[in-house]
This record gives C-alpha cells, sequence and structure tokens, in this order.
C-alpha cells in the first residue's frame, strides 16, 4: 500500500508536527475536517481506492513525470550532476493535479457535489478545475485580485473547464486572501462542499492528506534515480511557498539520512525588508492563522504581513507545518532566491537544457545553480520542477522587456 | 463574582433577552469608535463585545472585514485596543467581552494579554479559532480562567452533540451560538432547525445561550424570545453607522433593546 510509509517526522494523531500544525479551526469546520480526516483514514487502507488513485495517475495525469538528467547545465556548472523532476509534464502543467485527483476521490466517498478551491497562480485552480470537470463536481475558485490580473490565461482557462472564477477583492489580494475567502464560502456551504485546498497548509487533516497524494513524486525519483545512477541523491531541491512540491520530492527520502534536502523560498526584491519577499524563514515568526499554527510573515501584533514575489504561486506568508519542522529539526535546509536570480536562472535553463519552467520552480533552479558549482562531480543533486511555464508568459516577457512582445500585445490591442 | 454572572441574574430576574452589541474596535479610527460604544451603552446594550482587528478574520463577513482592515489601516493594534478599553473603562459599568483571533492573543502572549485585560476588568473572551483539542498545548482557556476571565465557546449548528459535549467542559458564563452556516453578517431566519438547535445546545452545555450572525431586525429579536437568553448584534451595528453614522446607530439600538424587553430569558 502506497500511503503506508511512516517517519519519524510524522504528525501525532491531530496533525502536530513538534509545536507546528493543529486544527485552528472555527466550531464550524470542525465537522467537515471530522469528515474528511475520517473519509481519508479509511481510503488509505482501501486496495481499491490506492488502484483507483494511481490509475488516474497513469492512464489521465500522465505520471510518473521523467526525472530528466541536465547534461548541458552540469557541464556548465561544472559539480555536481543534476537531474531535474519536470512535473510539468503532467496535464494542467503542474504537480497539483496529483493531491487534486486524490482529494476529488475523497469528495466523491464523502458524497459532495461541489468543490471550492483557492489559487495563487492558477495552477492549482486549473487542476481542481479539471478534476470537477472530470468528476462531474460544480466548481467554485477563489483569487486574489492582483492573481487574476497577473496570470488571466489560467483564469481563462478555469472557465473553459467549467468553474466560476471569484476575484478576491480584500486584504492584499492575493493568495493569502483566497484561502480566506474559501474558507468563509465553505463556512457558509459546508454540508455540500468540499474544499480542495491547495497545498499543504491549512487545517488538520489538510497538510497530512496532500503530503501523502503528493508523496508520488517523491515515490517516482527515488525508482527513476536508482535505475540511472543505483543510489540515492546526496541533494533534493525544490521551491516552497505552502510547500506541496517540496514535501512531495521530500517525504519518501525523509528516513534515507545521507539524502540532504533544500527548500528556496521567495526573495522577491531582498529579505531585508518585511513587504518585499515571501521567506518566511528571514523575518518570520510563529503564528496561528488559516487554521494552523507555523512560521509566518506577521507584523509584532500577529497581523499578517503583505509579501511580494515574481512568482504568485510562492507569494504567500505562511509555510507547511511539516516543512517548519523539518526546518527546526535540521533535517531540512532552507534558503531563498530573488526575481532577478530566478529571472536568470529561468532563462538558463531554458537554453541549456530546453525547459521553459514556471516562475516558481525557477526558484528551485536558482537555489541549485548557487550549490552545485561547491559540489565535486561525485554528488547528485534533483530539482523538483514543479510546473512549466507557459501560464508566465506575459510576466517573463514584461520582466525581459522584450520589445517584439510589447508590439505583438500593442498590436492585439489595437485588434480589440 | 464574574460580571457576566451577574448580568445573567439581572436578565432573569428583569425577564427579558440581553443584548450584547458588537463594535471593532478602532473603527472607523480611536475617537469616533470611542463615540460609537459610548452610544451602544448608553442605549441599553447589556453586554459590549470588541473585536480586535486582525489582518484575516475568518469567520467574519465582509462588513466586519472591511470595518478590520479600517482600523488597522487607522493604527489599530493590541496595545491601542487595550488603551481604548481603558479609557472607556472609567465610565462603563457592562461586561465587557473581547473579541480577538487566536493569533492576536498568542502574539501577544496569552498570560500578558489575560493579565492585561483583568486589569482593565473584561470579563469574557470570544476567540473563534481556537478549538478544545488544541487547548492541550495552548492552555489559553486554562490560563484565562486563572485570571476569571470567561472563555466563551464558539458553537454552530454543525456541532454534533459530541462536539457540544467537549465545549461544555470549557464553557463559562454562556455559550455563543452561531445561528446558521455562514459568516458573520449574513441573513438569518428564525425556524424549527434554529430552535433545536439552541434547546439542544441548552440541554447538553448546561448554559444560556446567546444568538449570533446575521441578526438586524426587531423581528428576529421577537422570534427568539423564548429560544435564546442573549442576542448579539454586530454587523448590523457597522452597516447602520455607515449610512447614518453616531445617530442612526444610537436609534437602531434603541429599537432593538426594546424588543428584548418582556418574557425573553429562558
Amino acid at each position: 500500500m502506497i500511503f503506508d510509509f511512516h517517519t519519524k517526522y510524522d504528525g501525532d494523531g491531530k496533525g502536530h508536527f513538534g509545536e507546528y500544525g493543529g486544527r485552528f479551526a472555527p466550531e464550524m469546520l470542525i465537522p467537515a475536517l471530522e469528515e474528511l480526516e475520517a473519509a481519508y483514514k479509511n481510503a488509505k487502507k482501501d486496495k481499491k481506492f490506492e488502484q483507483e488513485f494511481l490509475e488516474l495517475l497513469h492512464s489521465f495525469a500522465g505520471r510518473p513525470t521523467p526525472l530528466t538528467f541536465a547534461k548541458n547545465l552540469t557541464k556548465k556548472l561544472n559539480g555536481a550532476k543534476i537531474y531535474f523532476k519536470n512535473e510539468g509534464l503532467n496535464i494542467t502543467g503542474a504537480h497539483k493535479i496529483t493531491h487534486c485527483l486524490g482529494q476529488a476521490l475523497l469528495a466523491k466517498k464523502m458524497d459532495k457535489k461541489r468543490i471550492i478551491a483557492e489559487t495563487g497562480a492558477g495552477q492549482h485552480g486549473v487542476a481542481a478545475a479539471t478534476v470537477a470537470a472530470k468528476f462531474g463536481f460544480s466548481c467554485t475558485v477563489y483569487m486574489g485580485e492582483v492573481d487574476v490580473a497577473r496570470q488571466r490565461p489560467n483564469v481563462f482557462w478555469m472557465q473553459q473547464l467549467g468553474a466560476e472564477v471569484i476575484p478576491v477583492k480584500f486584504g492584499s489580494r492575493t493568495l493569502k486572501d483566497a484561502v480566506n475567502a474559501a474558507l468563509k464560502d465553505w463556512i457558509t456551504n459546508v454540508e455540500s462542499t468540499h474544499y480542495l485546498l491547495g497545498s499543504t497548509v491549512g487545517p488538520h487533516p489538510f497538510p497530512t492528506i496532500n503530503r501523502d497524494f503528493q508523496s508520488v513524486v517523491g515515490m517516482e525519483v527515488k525508482e527513476q534515480i536508482k535505475k540511472s545512477e543505483g543510489r540515492l541523491p546526496d541533494y533534493l531541491i525544490a521551491c516552497v511557498g505552502g510547500g506541496s512540491n517540496a514535501i512531495g520530492l521530500f517525504y519518501r527520502f525523509l528516513n534515507d539520512g545521507k539524502v540532504k534536502m533544500i527548500g528556496v523560498e521567495a526573495g522577491g526584491r531582498g529579505v531585508e525588508k518585511i513587504g518585499d519577499h515571501a521567506t518566511r524563514f528571514y523575518g518570520g515568526e510563529t503564528g496561528v492563522v488559516e487554521g494552523y499554527k507555523s512560521v509566518f510573515l506577521q507584523d509584532e501584533y500577529g497581523n499578517l504581513a503583505l509579501t511580494h514575489s515574481v512568482s504568485a504561486g510562492l507569494d504567500y506568508p505562511g509555510i507547511g507545518p511539516q516543512l517548519a519542522y523539518l526546518k527546526e529539526q535540521g533535517r531540512a535546509d532552507f534558503t531563498y532566491a530573488t526575481d532577478k536570480e530566478v529571472l536568470d536562472a529561468f532563462k538558463l535553463l531554458a537554453k541549456t537544457e530546453g525547459i521553459i519552467c514556471a516562475l516558481e520552480s525557477a526558484h528551485a533552479v536558482a537555489g541549485a545553480i548557487k550549490l552545485v558549482p561547491t559540489l565535486s562531480k561525485d554528488k547528485i543533486v534533483v530539482v523538483n520542477l514543479s510546473g512549466r511555464g507557459d501560464k508566465d508568459i506575459f510576466i517573463v516577457a514584461e520582466a525581459l522587456k522584450d520589445k517584439e512582445w510589447r508590439d505583438f500585445i500593442r498590436s492585439k490591442v489595437y485588434e480589440y | 463574582m464574574n460580571a457576566i454572572e451577574k448580568k445573567l441574574i439581572q436578565l432573569k430576574k428583569e425577564n427579558r433577552l440581553g443584548l450584547i452589541a458588537h463594535a471593532v474596535l478602532g473603527y472607523p479610527n480611536m475617537e469616533k469608535s470611542l463615540e460609537i460604544i459610548n452610544s451602544l451603552i448608553s442605549n441599553g446594550s447589556d453586554f459590549l463585545e470588541l473585536q480586535i482587528p486582525f489582518s484575516d478574520p475568518v469567520a467574519d463577513g465582509e462588513t466586519i472585514m472591511k470595518a478590520c482592515e479600517v482600523a488597522l489601516k487607522s493604527g489599530m493594534n493590541t496595545d491601542e485596543a487595550f488603551e481604548l478599553v481603558g479609557n472607556l473603562r472609567r465610565a462603563v459599568n457592562v461586561p465587557i467581552l473581547l473579541m480577538a483571533y487566536y493569533n492576536t492573543i498568542f502574539r501577544y502572549g496569552i498570560k500578558r494579554f489575560c493579565k492585561k485585560a483583568k486589569d482593565l476588568r473584561v470579563s469574557g473572551i470570544i476567540v473563534p479559532d481556537i478549538p478544545p483539542e488544541e487547548e492541550i498545548a495552548e492552555k489559553f482557556i486554562t490560563t484565562s480562567l486563572e485570571y476569571d476571565i470567561y472563555p466563551i465557546r464558539v458553537v454552530s449548528p454543525s456541532s454534533s452533540i459530541n462536539r457540544l459535549e467537549i465545549n461544555a467542559r470549557f464553557a463559562r458564563g454562556f455559550v455563543y451560538c452561531i445561528s446558521h452556516f455562514g459568516v458573520t453578517g449574513t441573513k438569518t431566519v428564525v425556524d424549527d432547525r434554529l430552535t433545536r438547535y439552541l434547546q439542544r445546545v441548552k440541554q447538553i452545555m448546561k448554559l444560556p445561550v446567546a444568538v449570533g450572525f446575521g441578526l438586524s431586525k426587531a423581528e428576529q429579536i421577537e422570534a427568539l424570545k423564548g429560544v435564546a437568553d442573549i442576542v448579539i448584534v454586530g454587523s448590523a451595528i457597522i452597516k447602520n453607522y455607515n449610512e447614518g453614522g453616531i445617530k442612526q446607530v444610537s436609534s437602531f439600538i434603541k429599537s432593538l433593546k426594546e424588543s428584548t424587553m418582556g418574557k425573553g430569558y429562558i
């Protein structure tokens, strides 16, 4: 059974990872969280559920995604061997589809007719809208107004998939506010609706169930790297917003003490000033927000701080509780990459390896670019490319000040 | 004796529904906020529920959420909130309940928060996002009780008998019953389902029941007579203020107060 896997870094029965995690939810949501927890506990032991999940991953999502040896980049950086786990080849273009399929199966088991989701970059929203279409749920996606503006292509796709996209107009109008809006919807429609939360954050059991579904990523990597190298990697690198792709890659390696893990946070315009970045481990403090205890960027009174990142998917002030715990335990290390480093990494990856990755994932690439030259050639580094970059075409073109692109947009505007 | 208990005895004696009027501390600014709260008191509110604004108020609807945003922008924070309560305290004799999201208290320091509240003769604290299960590690309820501040438990129509029993162990004073599935400020209909739910809460938790979320009309309050002990009005007060300032708030509270009279408290 794939879900029958344990590590000493797992949560207790109530979803506490050391000090972090838990279920700090309003009483209204407790019954729904208990229902979800019970449904998951049963599903975990159910051979048929596992088969159904894996079958969907193989025949619909496109798993396993390839693990690609980055020959050119390895040569260029002249250090450890680099492998990319290309999650961008999943249907909808990112790892998010994996936990969406898992949760959709749970929603079906719980006889829910409607799902709701929050989204930042729109990747989770598109994945949620996709499973809604496939399973026949009605679907509402909450997305901050700022993100709607910068990720319009994904909004369009969500609508084509039949989802209703509601722009969130309060707070900082980004991901955290979308989570808030989704929670309010759930509070209102809790009997009919499943909240398909999109990361390893929120109240118990979300961090655990999303981790378990996403752990397929690490499972695949383990098999693939053994096949090509005959051994485990020395380093795993992933970008970290809420943390679903990071914990997805890390989880199956937690018991392998020699495998080091690095999470790369969004350094934005630099980590010196709160508001310029989304690097929780530089300037973040322990807090309890949106149903869980973890490290948050906040002011001295506990109000969440504004964040900034070139990538909407990492533009979030909190971090998954298990990752905060892994950091505290010294099992995972965290670093950051600035917007500029990220764009450079994005360009280098495209030109050397022929992969256009999402700006979120380019953070992991930037982390690798810094680490790899410091390592000897016999070391192996696996970098998680959590998604592909199609959705970022407007942001990247603008950031690179591409003149021809600007002319193209202008001519389109003229046509309209 | 905790001031909440004294008030409950008084309500029983006077045979009427209690009225809790809610305000967001610092909305729209410190000065006006004080004026609003004073008008809530002078027009007969039995308790005050004073909310410390928070950036991510998950259980609140649009009206209160916007009010929190405005208050925070005008410089409100936990220290300022205590100062405002201190200013009120000199003139006020109704029990004060603070409402805060857990992170506000956690960041301030639970002990420090409770001590400060006690010094200002706060009688109760309403925290919507701390279920009893988290109490083992957090010790928030235990600490507030050490300072004789009642931790008011919040329950909802979805709370099972088991949930009510778990909450009963920690409940003091009265139970805050959310009237329906929804966030603050969304419409409530007093129907059989609500009545049965309130009866269930009363039977299991053995405390007076206060009903809140979406109450704004005298008819709703009339319909709650004999069903509830206390009514809580929040978003509607802010809406009235936004429409017609202090004057409209005063007449609104006055009319609500009138509708609480007679054959109320059960």
